[in-house]
């Protein structure tokens, strides 16, 4: 069970964990698209780089945003003992 | 405080299962490509196909059969992290992404991304904002959450009617889509075919709600997964030699822009806000596949991912599936495997696209006079495509195509075998029904605990709340095929103002009842109305076309326009009372006994001791 006083700190650090997971991923997401175009120039693996990055390229920065969010957010957690019992 | 948790264990044979599931699966679909080739009829070999893998989720359903409010609304709060995140990410991707997205893509190419792009950023948005806290919490709907985070019933009343809207467009869409898939399949009609439907799905989730729910959707999304990825898996090895579609259609991409370059396809620049996705039925390729923004403009293109992340993210059909998690840590990762299942979807989705869209584009560049090859005969006598001039070249604009058959047309045009085809169908009606029965699970449980028992903070103890909820799944189910079978508007179109009317209406308040302490009750219904009738009147303009404003456009004011609702009037009305700050407080913190519980049990003690 968290201690009363730690409740304040681990607010503050889950509120920023939140933003340094949402805010790149989310300007990556709005951003990316607009400058297809001009990255259509360039190949990778035979795509238009502009293509790729836009589908394959934001499926792979989700997956890994999420997956990095899963474990910073379970240690902060644990540093407040924020964590569940079992 | 100590507290003793019944222990629930995770069946350890699950996994075995499945795969028992899935080997039946593909045992049908090879049973029937080898009774094909003895000579076996197509309409009973189609029947099979259809019907085998409904009676293994009626199976499944039924031997979820629970009498427990904990099994029944939240499959126990035992389903692991895998299995939970890749039945959200199938009931998200469900027919319509199958079917419509995959057309889309074809028509529209990068410009069609906008829409999943936006779901997929849904999920990341769910996990890190949402998933935790309302796990945390515990209720098994929505309308349930707002009302006891609040401590108001009328909100609860309020959203439960509201939030009913978004659900049954979503229902309709989904249900309609597998019953078309299902009367291809049969030659049956559409409205036999979702009667059809929806009676294998009150078979399947009228025993155990969301117990069923989850592990037939399970193998619903494992025969969905299976028909997406084997056709054009087939394909992606007879073209370029890699089974591995979603990462080797990159040099079949660069040829196709090699022929429409050569076609003289024109590059356009659209207005900033256009939106000019394709509907329903046959239309001629305009745009070059990879370049962005050509139906539809940049502005309109981050409008759309908004829109469908906010969607997605607080879809009320998608949440009460975080209920059904272990834990809070459980729960988050649920999004990770959602992410990643989507991810292959959407990838898998965009390449079917490319693939149709090479074999098309041999035909128009094919040296030589003119010859329509076989399969694009075919495709024609199905209804599939129409050939509109008879010249001595082919150019872009000789064929046509139907937008939701373009899954279809794939196996046809690669010359494989009738099983593909039959396969992909079954795909979709599997993917309809997980998606359909997310949608009628938390229709149900919302009826049964928010309408019938909204009155009271506490659900009667026994069978008759859950005969509620039966009777709600049951509700659902007659209203969603009677307009599967009657609606005609675009599934798509559905689909996206459902997500629109989540979005607007849900996203906003939820996401605001966790990050911000000062929202009261007052704020969280003006936030729910302003994003509720923004969207219906964005409907109404599209639909009836007489308010002259851009339905898009309007839809996605919906969101900042609930926010700022609900903040200002949360300003303007009395703070929050010390009860609940305190429960915004407990919802912050993963560990500690789940609210919900915790409110039931303090009921529980209260009455004991009136009645001593």
């Amino acid at each position: 069970m968290i201690e009363r006083k730690e409740r304040k700190p681990y607010w503050r650090h889950t509120k920023w964990q939140m933003l340094a997971s949402l805010v790149p991923f989310l300007a990556v997401t709005i951003i990316l698209p607009l400058y297809a175009d001009k990255l259509n120039a360039n190949k990778f693996l035979g795509f238009p780089l502009g293509y790729f990055l836009a589908a394959h390229g934001l499926v792979l920065i989700a997956v890994v945003i999420v997956a990095t969010f899963v474990s910073q957010q379970d240690a902060i957690d644990h540093w407040h003992g924020a964590h569940e019992d079992n | 405080m100590a507290m003793v948790r019944p222990q629930r264990s995770i069946n350890p044979r699950l996994g075995i299962y499945l795969g028992i599931f899935l080997s039946l699966f593909m045992a049908i679909a090879l049973l029937t490509l080898i009774f094909e080739g003895l000579g076996v009829g197509r309409l009973t070999l189609a029947w099979a196909m259809l019907l085998c893998p409904l009676a293994l989720y009626g199976v499944i359903g039924a031997g979820g059969l629970t009498n427990d409010a904990l099994d029944f609304f939240a499959a126990g709060r035992r389903v692991p992290a895998f299995y939970n995140g890749f039945t959200l990410a199938t009931a998200a991707f469900g027919a319509t992404g199958t079917v419509v997205l995959t057309g889309m893509l074809f028509f529209a190419g990068f410009d069609a991304l906008c829409l999943a792009i936006g779901a997929l950023a849904g999920f990341v948005v769910m996990a890190v904002m949402l998933a935790p806290f309302l796990r945390k919490f515990g209720t098994f709907t929505v309308p349930s959450y707002l009302g006891r985070r609040f401590d108001s019933r009328p909100l609860r009343l309020l959203s439960a009617a509201i939030l009913s809207v978004p659900i049954l467009m979503l229902l309709t869409a989904e249900l309609r889509l597998a019953a078309e898939a299902a009367s291809w399949l049969t030659g049956q009609s559409r409205a036999t075919m979702a009667v059809l439907l929806a009676v294998i799905l009150a078979l399947t989730l009228v025993p155990g709600g969301m117990r069923s729910l989850t592990w037939a959707s399970v193998a619903q999304g494992l025969a969905a997964f299976v028909a997406l990825v084997v056709p054009v898996a087939i394909v992606a090895g007879l073209v370029t030699t890699l089974p591995l579609p979603q990462l080797t259609n990159g040099p079949v991409l660069r040829a196709i822009g090699r022929v429409e370059a050569a076609q003289g396809l024109p590059y356009i620049i659209p207005p900033t806000l256009a939106f000019d996705l394709p509907g329903q039925g046959l239309h001629e390729m305009s745009k070059r596949f990879a370049d962005a923004f050509g139906l539809v403009g940049p502005s309109a293109f981050v409008m759309v991912t908004m829109t469908s992340l906010a969607g997605v993210a607080a879809a009320p059909w998608l949440l009460p599936r975080l209920a059904s998690t272990p834990g809070v840590y459980e729960a988050r990762k649920t999004l990770g495997w959602a992410t990643f299942t989507f991810g292959i979807s959407m990838l898998t989705a965009a390449s079917i696209a490319v693939f149709f869209r090479d074999y098309v584009m041999d035909v128009i560049s094919a040296p030589g006079p003119a010859a329509v090859p076989a399969w694009l005969s075919e495709l024609v006598t199905r209804g599939l495509a129409t050939i509109n001039e008879e010249s001595s070249r082919f150019r872009v604009s000789s064929f046509a195509f139907d937008r939701n058959g373009i899954l279809l047309s794939l196996p046809i045009a690669a010359g494989l075998p009738e099983m593909l085809l039959n396969l992909s169908l079954v795909g979709v009606v599997a993917a309809g029904l997980a998606a359909a029965g997310a949608a009628v699970v938390s229709l149900g449980s919302t009826f049964g605990e928010d309408l019938i028992f909204g009155l009271t903070w506490e659900p009667p103890e026994g069978a008759v709340r859950i005969h509620a909820s039966r009777i709600g799944i049951g509700l659902a189910l007659a209203i969603g095929a009677l307009a599967a079978a009657t609606v005609s508007s675009d599934p798509f179109r559905l689909t996206y103002f459902a997500l629109a009317f989540s979005g607007a209406s849900l996203f906003p308040i939820l996401v605001l009842s966790i990050w911000w302490k000062r929202l009261n009750a007052y704020g969280c219904i003006a936030g729910l109305s302003t994003g509720f009738s923004i969207v219906s009147l964005a409907i109404l303009s599209a639909e009836g076309g007489f308010l002259n404003v851009d339905p898009i456009l309007l839809a996605a004011s919906g969101i900042p326009a609930s926010a700022l609702a609900a903040i200002g009037v949360s300003l303007t009305t009395p703070a929050p009372g010390r009860h609940v700050l305190e429960l915004v407080r407990d919802i912050r913190v993963p560990g500690g006994e789940i609210l919900y519980d915790r409110e039931m049990r303090l009921q529980r003690q209260k009455r004991h001791r009136q009645r001593s």
